[in-house]
């Protein structure tokens, strides 16, 4: 028995334990990883999965995926690019937005593709992996269509017409980056919600049992649709932090992304069945991604085994994971037939 | 819905709590960059899984090593984001030199200027970017010409008649329209040469053999291909092998292995030979003389003409390089 729950103790905290490893790992590696330069900088680089993955968790949890987030991000930063750069033409007259209006503007467009997302999987009935597979196309084609393909170069925007800062999401203020101050916001309003709220109670009771959920009160559409507007949100942001980071607005930006996003989600023990997941544990698993992959650029270790190393982490942890389950179901097993 | 509000409220407010804290982005006279403080040169090209990147990198890795440094060779995908991760990795790293084939001409002037904050020189190689006095040299080969070259073997294959199919690579890559405009230079100079087909495939092999199907079902006379790189020219003339077709003239710019072997085989007619090993070698001889002594003796802006490959010279042609 104590033996059993040792193991269940180093299962539960397996996401911190890797990373605490990975961490040790690299520094023993390089001398220059372990630095508080470095450590910000891969916590700069895990914001923008991070934040991906906390939406991405939050479809999840409903039994849904949403592989649409890359694509949002894309043209989130293409919006924004084309807003500060070429304005709002309408019946002739240019109005230049303020930077905040943007972002504004910005999100709102990231809300409405969740908002659609959300329309098409309730109402119409159609497969979340099968709508949001559709939207990411949709909304890359819209991401090159804004500029033609094209990059917005040098988005720093022009004191006259008052649209000046947008590189502020990628930068430092007070030496620590902005991206993680916006990760961290979001991370703990995330949390709180999913596990101290009766909305976050709900989306984990419709990812569980679906029907069950119905037939006790639940809004499953009505919360469903929210949370792919909190899914197409999150990759907005993500758009605009990744496109302030270049300075300009590049159509391919967020490609391919979902991918790292539903990776993190994994990694820190969410299921693709619906149902359970956490927060916390997304964060972690955006952190294990990010320190692989910085941590292995920084030892120098080739691009292909980069690939092979990264996969061979995420299938390993659902590995894991299932181990975990079976048990967590076999205790549960003993513990009731010893109290009988 | 309450949640969504409060998440976007948050972020404006971030915003403009920050937003005066915001520096200034503007660029400085000249200076003498010393390097990050270490010893390591940073290599970042797109995927090695293009021979072009991947000779690009090997030669920059073995002249660094060479010169006595440690090199770190890695890829940014052609994403521009993992590439300014990859520069900022390097500035952490405090590299000495950043030799960088980019990921695109307006997208990376924000990572070549971070570096050159942080005092590590940046040499560009293959691409431009559009801003000039961040990057020490930029280093690249003359696609006008070597397009230009390929195009005046095409006109002469072709008996300066017939129609052709042009294969386009990625509309946001600045070499797709240099070369595309110095095809069309030489050749529209010759009423009878028509172009029936103008198609883009990415620079990628795949696209370019199914979209050589499409464009060969619809126009059976087709005489000629030229295409932005050897990559596509390679899938094209798959394609034309795979429809039955002969004597459909090829040209391309790039000078891989691949292209050399169908010019040799008389799928291909020419190519222009990027000196890919060239490039890379001259970047990093110069960047060692620019961290020893504070100048590269040239200036910023530097072409490297290509070499025209066609059946004469194509054995002589190994990893964008000519044997003698």
């Amino acid at each position: 028995m104590n033996k059993n729950n040792l193991i269940m103790t180093l299962l539960k905290g397996r996401t911190l334990i890797v990373l605490g490893l990975l961490v040790l790992l690299f520094s023993l590696a390089s001398e220059s990883f372990f630095t508080t330069s470095s450590l910000l900088l891969i916590s700069k680089h895990v914001a923008l999965y991070g934040i991906l993955g906390i939406g991405m968790t939050y479809v999840l949890v409903t039994g849904g995926i949403d592989l649409s987030v890359g694509s949002v991000a894309g043209v989130a930063g293409m919006v924004a690019g084309f807003l500060i750069n070429k304005g709002f033409t309408i019946f002739g007259t240019t109005i230049y937005f303020s930077v905040p209006s943007i972002v504004l503007i910005a999100m709102v467009i990231g809300l409405v593709i969740g908002f659609v997302n959300g329309i098409v999987i309730t109402k119409f009935a159609v497969a979340p992996f099968i709508a949001t597979l559709g939207m990411m196309y949709i909304g890359r084609g819209f991401a090159n269509l804004i500029s033609n393909g094209a990059t917005f170069p040098n988005l720093v925007g022009n004191k006259a017409l008052g649209n000046t800062g947008f590189e502020i999401f990628g930068r430092d203020v007070f030496n620590f980056p902005v991206a993680v101050i916006i990760l961290i916001v979001i991370a703990v309003i995330a949390a709180i919600v999913l596990r101290k709220t009766p909305f976050g109670w709900h989306i984990l009771a419709i990812g569980g049992n679906n029907r069950a959920a119905r037939l006790s009160g639940v809004r499953v559409d009505h919360d469903t649709i929210i949370v792919y507007m909190f899914s197409g949100v999150c990759a907005a942001i993500v758009g605009i932090i990744a496109t302030s980071q270049l300075v300009a607005s590049h159509p391919m930006t967020g490609n391919t992304w979902e991918m790292n996003a539903i990776a993190a989600a994994v990694l820190g023990g969410t299921s693709l069945m619906g149902g359970v997941g956490t927060i916390v544990g997304t964060v972690i698993g955006a952190f294990i991604i990010g320190v692989i992959t910085d941590g292995m650029v920084m030892c120098g270790v080739s691009e292909f085994w980069q690939m092979v190393i990264k996969g061979l982490v995420i299938v390993l942890a659902v590995i894991i994971d299932q181990y975990q389950r079976d048990l967590q179901a076999r205790m549960a097993l003993q513990a009731r037939n010893e109290n009988k | 819905m309450k949640l969504n509000k409060f998440c976007a409220l948050s972020a404006i407010a971030l915003a403009a709590a920050t937003f005066s804290a915001s520096a200034a982005f503007g660029a400085d006279a000249p200076k003498r960059l010393t390097g990050g403080g270490s010893n390591i040169i940073y290599v970042i090209t797109p995927s090695h899984s293009n021979p072009f990147f991947k000779t690009e990198a090997e030669v920059a890795v073995a002249t660094a090593k060479k010169l006595g440094y440690d090199v770190k060779a890695v890829s940014h995908d052609d994403s521009p984001v993992k590439q300014s991760e990859l520069f900022e990795t390097a500035i952490s790293d405090k590299a000495a030199a950043i030799i960088c084939d980019n990921a695109g001409a307006d997208a990376t002037v924000a990572a070549v200027k971070r570096a050159y904050d942080n005092n590590i020189p940046t040499f560009l190689i293959d691409r431009e970017i559009n801003e000039q006095g961040i990057a020490i040299s930029q280093i690249v080969a003359n696609n006008y010409q070597g397009a230009k070259g390929a195009a005046e073997v095409f006109v002469e294959a072709m008996d300066e008649e017939g129609e052709y199919a042009e294969l386009y690579g990625l509309d946001s890559d600045t070499n797709a329209k240099t070369r595309s405009t110095a095809f069309h230079e030489v050749i529209d100079q010759y009423p009878d040469m028509k172009m029936v087909s103008k198609q883009t495939a990415n620079w990628d092999q795949n696209l370019a053999y199914q979209k050589m199907e499409t464009i060969l079902n619809a126009h059976p006379n087709l005489k000629g291909v030229i295409s932005g790189n050897d990559n596509m020219a390679v899938g094209a003339a798959a394609a034309i092998k795979a429809a039955g077709k002969k004597n459909i003239r090829i040209i391309a710019v790039d000078g891989s292995n691949d292209a050399r072997d169908e010019i040799l085989a008389g799928t291909m007619t020419a190519t222009a030979m990027q000196p890919a090993a060239l490039i890379a070698q001259t970047a990093v001889e110069q960047a060692d003389k620019y961290l020893k002594t504070g100048s590269t003796g040239k200036s910023e802006k530097q072409l490297i003409d290509c070499t025209i490959i066609t059946k004469a010279n194509a054995k002589k042609l190994n990893n964008f390089a000519l044997s003698k």
